[in-house]
């Protein structure tokens, strides 16, 4: 197997007016994985896609995509990338056998099957005008349009937005039964932790145009912890702790979420004295939230809620 | 592309529908109009009956409207073909596809044309189809009379890409999108300035390859100037330049000519004859009072109220005049092209009341046409009638707007179309032939100029204060009356043939080539003024004098009165023009007067293209520290630099509107504002720093998946 790395970019950078929107992007996707793409709304996720699609010429730095320059993608190249936009956006007047007619035209590879089957699972009727289709049957057609040409990559932009639980569940299923194969590499953004905790292998965080994590799951999850700090009276203030996300003061607990965690933080942390130290486990969607929420310290501390106005 | 195509055919097929119906709305009108006029004539009426439009193929008011339908309906279908995509993810989906971006342009290229020819070609084929067939128009049809229309058509494709553009084309400032559609007005307005119809079909693959590159090299771009391949940025700006040229035209002309009332401050002089005989001298400057005093300087007074005569009572007692530009060397006034189709195959000469008669150049003949079964019924020639087309192939010359014909240069005859005959009225006499052998070549005319008296009737629908002497001349009984200049003579002469004076042409032509015959009503004289060529006068800067000849009503000679020639002037420029130049690109101030007609305008306005290149010098200094500013490359730098010194503030336009000015920030290492699309700093060549580390960064290396 091919070990170069399916995306590669170094210094990718994209300002729209005198806003970062991808800020000097470095990163690496090995062949054969599932790589989820996590980020707030408006961290640059699908700017970086449309960066590593051609679609938007970067401001600065460069990047490669199956070993080709991301700023001209060759036909070639294209045919071996499979895209699922954002929006689900197809024209309104195709009919969903129109749709895979059109789209066929074009991928010398395309795979009927797939097309039929994934339409098959999302019920579309092939007479069906997409106008016509609920948002759920519309990313359903997408995903058999950009399955059926058997792409070696798959770049998949928030598949799940604005889908319905059962619309969510059954394009999930799609995706995870009909695209995992071992030469194939999947590169999505998504909001749904849930998702990526049952198919990726790796995951990456944007934070505020920049790339903060690229690690597996596992690594990400034993990074983030959860120290709880409880004290005989008032806790008293913090040192400087390094990778400290964030900290919960009560009236009698500290609690601190930290990446990095090691035993000279906890050095650190057991200076101050504290009744009882604990590492409390945290999910996914915990570790996330906690990564990308407010930094800094916030205070519980029911006396001074209640002593405002 | 085949898929592409079909996409595009079927995505844009209601606006086509929509256009259909329009276009042929439009044709079935005109259709429908012209069919009516035909019945009325034949029943005796001619209210109904568009007299410019008796051959529906070549009408001004069809052109026009094919024109405007072309250019909107074009502009539109361009415009949505982009449109409908520039959804960022519909646009994704259409070019995130195994095709090159050139395949994807000439998919939605050949898609939008093929229906702009169906939409637009169709119902003109149709009406070609129903004009070409005898019996639905009473009118000669040549191809070459669709040459308008086919090239109307074909600008329309010059809007079409124009409205691709605009669609396509990313810009800060909305507004500069549409700029495109400043060449394609261009595009316009120059072909209907340039003679011929190559020249304009010319013009159209100009205007059209420079649009179709700058699409081409959008589509590479998604729309940006950055990222566009080496032709693309060329001709995208060319694309743009006329549009920001307009632009800039048309505030000037606000600020200057609308808000601030700079008007041109020339004087008009001119000798002006009264019906008594008496020559004034006429001088109007604005915001003054006319000055009208005779050639002694007396002023001109008012017989009732014994004052200065104010201009408009005076030019109740001034005459009218008719004037004629003799020709001798068989010139034809050259029309434009879509003129040509129209004035220049054929004319409109006269009816009857069941026939239409026409001067067909072709053929060099009046042909008939029966205006109820609207069929040929043969021609009038030289040996009078014939019921072909083409007699015995002898030709006349007929010119355009004069009721009579010349025949081989020298007989002067009046058709007679009720009984479909020529009625000699003068022949050349041996003297006029002796002097044309002499001075000319022989293939050239003995006579040079015909005007009939009656001209004077074509200036009764005018408004203002002529038509009360007018109704006076048209009134006298000698409306029938004809000029007639040959190379040795001038004469007057009767409906009936006789003449009624001959005066030596004298001073002669070329260099007196204005003849003006002025009728003296209150004393039944005429007044002959021989006036010289403009570009005799551009020659001696003025010098020669108008000669004025007062004949009797017999023929003889009264009086020979030389005047200076108010007409001429050396030639200024008023600040307005001046002004205006501001605006406009250098080299267009130097260009256009060498394409113009008259001769003695066919050279550079030097005062002119100064106003411009001072525009240019002064814009110059601010692009070359924009693109210093931006950082941009030297020779884009001197590149810009030099297109500005051409087009001036329209190149400084053009500069800002095509180029994406990128964002700036300061570099921490030299403290300077640098621009973020550079990998290095402009200033002090430092990398850019990483963003700052947080301490929470989780990076590790990844591994393929076995």
């Amino acid at each position: 197997m091919n070990e170069s790395p399916v995306i590669q970019t170094r210094g990718l950078t994209r300002y729209f007016g005198a806003k970062a929107a991808v800020h000097d992007l470095n990163l690496e996707m090995p062949r054969g994985c599932v790589y989820a793409f996590l980020g707030r709304n408006g961290s640059g996720k699908t700017t970086t896609i449309r960066l590593l699609l051609g679609l938007l010429e970067p401001t600065r730095g460069e990047g490669t995509i199956l070993g080709h320059d991301i700023r001209h993608l060759p036909p070639e190249a294209r045919a071996r990338i499979g895209y699922l936009t954002e929006e689900h956006q197809l024209y309104g007047w195709m009919t969903v056998r129109q749709c895979g007619e059109f789209q066929s035209k074009f991928y010398p590879r395309w795979n009927e099957k797939i097309f039929r089957g994934v339409t098959g699972h999302f019920n579309l009727k092939p007479a069906t005008v997409v106008k016509n289709l609920s948002r759920g049957e519309r990313a359903g057609l997408c995903l058999a349009l950009t399955l059926a040409p058997e792409p070696e990559l798959l770049v998949l932009d928030d598949p799940a937005l604005g889908l319905d639980p059962v619309a969510h569940r059954s394009l999930m299923e799609s995706m995870i039964y009909l695209t995992r194969r071992s030469d194939r590499t999947i590169f999505f953004s998504s909001h749904q932790l849930a998702d990526v905790e049952r198919v990726a292998d790796y995951l990456a965080i944007l934070d505020r145009s920049v790339l903060r994590v690229s690690c597996s799951l596992e690594t990400f999850r034993s990074s983030v912890r959860q120290v709880r700090l409880q004290f005989p009276g008032t806790p008293p203030p913090l040192p400087a702790i390094p990778g400290l996300l964030q900290v919960f003061r009560t009236e009698s607990e500290l609690r601190l979420t930290c990446v990095h965690y090691n035993g000279a933080t906890e050095q650190t942390l057991r200076a101050l004295s504290p009744a009882q130290l604990d590492l409390e486990p945290l999910s996914l969607e915990d570790a996330f939230i906690s990564y990308l929420g407010e930094r800094g310290e916030k205070s519980f501390i029911l006396s001074e809620t209640e002593a405002q106005p | 592309m085949k898929a592409l195509i079909q996409k595009e055919l079927r995505e844009n097929l209601k606006l086509a529908v929509l256009g259909l119906i329009v276009i042929s709305a439009i044709l079935a009108i005109e259709i429908h109009s012209y069919s009516l006029g035909m019945k009325s004539l034949a029943a005796g009426r001619s209210e109904y009956v568009n007299w410019s439009a008796l051959q529906p193929l070549v009408s001004p008011e069809l052109l026009m409207l094919v024109a405007y339908f072309c250019a909107i309906f074009g502009a539109l279908l361009g415009w949505f073909q982009i449109h409908n995509e520039r959804h960022r993810d519909l646009w994704a989906f259409l070019v995130h596809r195994p095709a090159t971006r050139t395949q994807i342009f000439l998919g939605k290229l050949v898609g939008g044309l093929v229906l702009y020819v169906l939409v637009t070609g169709m119902p003109l084929a149709g009406l070609v189809l129903w004009a070409v067939v005898p019996g639905h128009v009473a009118a000669p049809f040549e191809w070459q009379m669709l040459s308008p229309i086919a090239l109307f058509l074909l600008s329309g494709v010059i809007y079409y890409l124009a409205g691709m553009l605009t669609g396509l084309r990313q810009a800060r400032w909305y507004g500069s999108r549409a700029l495109g559609l400043g060449l394609a007005v261009l595009v316009s307005v120059e072909i209907m300035d340039v003679p011929y119809a190559w020249q304009a079909l010319g013009v159209v693959l100009i205007g059209g390859s420079i649009l179709a590159l700058a699409i081409w090299g959008g589509f590479h771009s998604n729309g940006f100037y950055r990222g566009q391949p080496a032709p693309g940025k060329p001709a995208l700006v060319a694309a743009l330049t006329p549009g920001c040229a307009f632009l800039v035209f048309l505030a000037f002309a606000f600020v200057f000519l609308g808000l601030l009332h700079l008007r041109d401050e020339s004087t008009d002089r001119h000798f002006q004859v009264t019906r008594d005989g008496a020559i004034y001298k006429v001088i109007r400057q604005p915001g003054q009072p006319a000055e009208i005093a005779d050639l002694e300087g007396k002023p001109a007074l008012d017989p009732n109220t014994g004052r200065p005569a104010k201009l408009e009572d005076f030019n109740k007692r001034a005459c009218n005049w008719i004037s004629v530009n003799p020709r001798f060397d068989n010139h034809r006034y050259r029309y434009r092209w879509y003129g040509a189709a129209r004035n220049e195959l054929f004319n409109y000469y006269g009816t009857t009341p069941d026939t239409l008669w026409y001067n067909w150049n072709r053929y060099g003949r009046l042909v008939g046409y029966d205006v109820k079964t609207r069929q040929v019924i043969g021609s009038l020639g030289p040996e009078g009638f014939a019921s072909d087309l083409s007699g015995n192939g002898s030709r006349l010359r007929i010119e355009s707007g004069r009721a009579q014909v010349i025949v081989d240069g020298r007989i002067l005859c009046t058709p007679d179309l009720e009984h479909r005959d020529l009625k000699e009225l003068f022949t050349v006499t041996n003297e006029d032939c002796a002097a044309a052998s002499l001075a000319t070549n022989p293939a050239e005319c003995v006579i040079g100029a015909v005007a009939p008296v009656s001209m004077y009737g074509s200036y009764m629908a005018s408004p203002g204060s002529y038509i009360e002497h007018l109704n006076l001349i048209v009134g006298s009984g000698r409306e029938n009356d004809i000029l007639v200049v040959t190379r040795c003579f001038i004469r007057l002469i009767a409906a009936d043939g006789t003449v009624v004076w001959t005066v030596p042409y004298q001073p002669a032509y070329p260099d007196y080539n204005q003849v003006r015959v002025t009728r003296l009503e209150a004393t039944n004289q005429f007044a002959l003024w021989l006036e010289p060529s403009w570009l005799i006068q551009e020659k001696t800067g003025g010098k020669l004098a108008s000669h004025v000849i007062q004949i009797d009503g017999q023929g003889q000679v009264l009086k020979n009165i030389e005047l200076p020639d108010l007409s001429y002037h050396p030639r200024t420029y008023s600040a307005q023009d001046k002004i205006m130049c501001v605006s406009l690109p250098p080299v267009v101030t130097a260009i256009i007067p060498l394409f113009s007609e008259q001769p003695w305008l066919k050279n550079i306005p030097w005062v002119l293209v100064g106003c411009s290149l001072a525009a240019a010098l002064v814009c110059l200094p601010f692009g070359w520290w924009l693109g210093c500013r931006y950082s941009l490359s030297l020779p884009a730098r001197v590149g810009w630099s030099v297109f500005i010194l051409f087009l001036g503030i329209p190149g400084l336009l053009a500069l800002l509107c095509a180029e994406e000015w990128p964002a700036r920030e300061i570099c921490p290492a030299c403290q300077n504002l640098r621009v973020v699309d550079r990998e290095k700093c402009e200033h002090c060549g430092a990398d850019f720093r990483p963003p700052e580390k947080t301490g929470a960064e989780i990076f590790e290396p990844l591994a393929a998946a076995k």
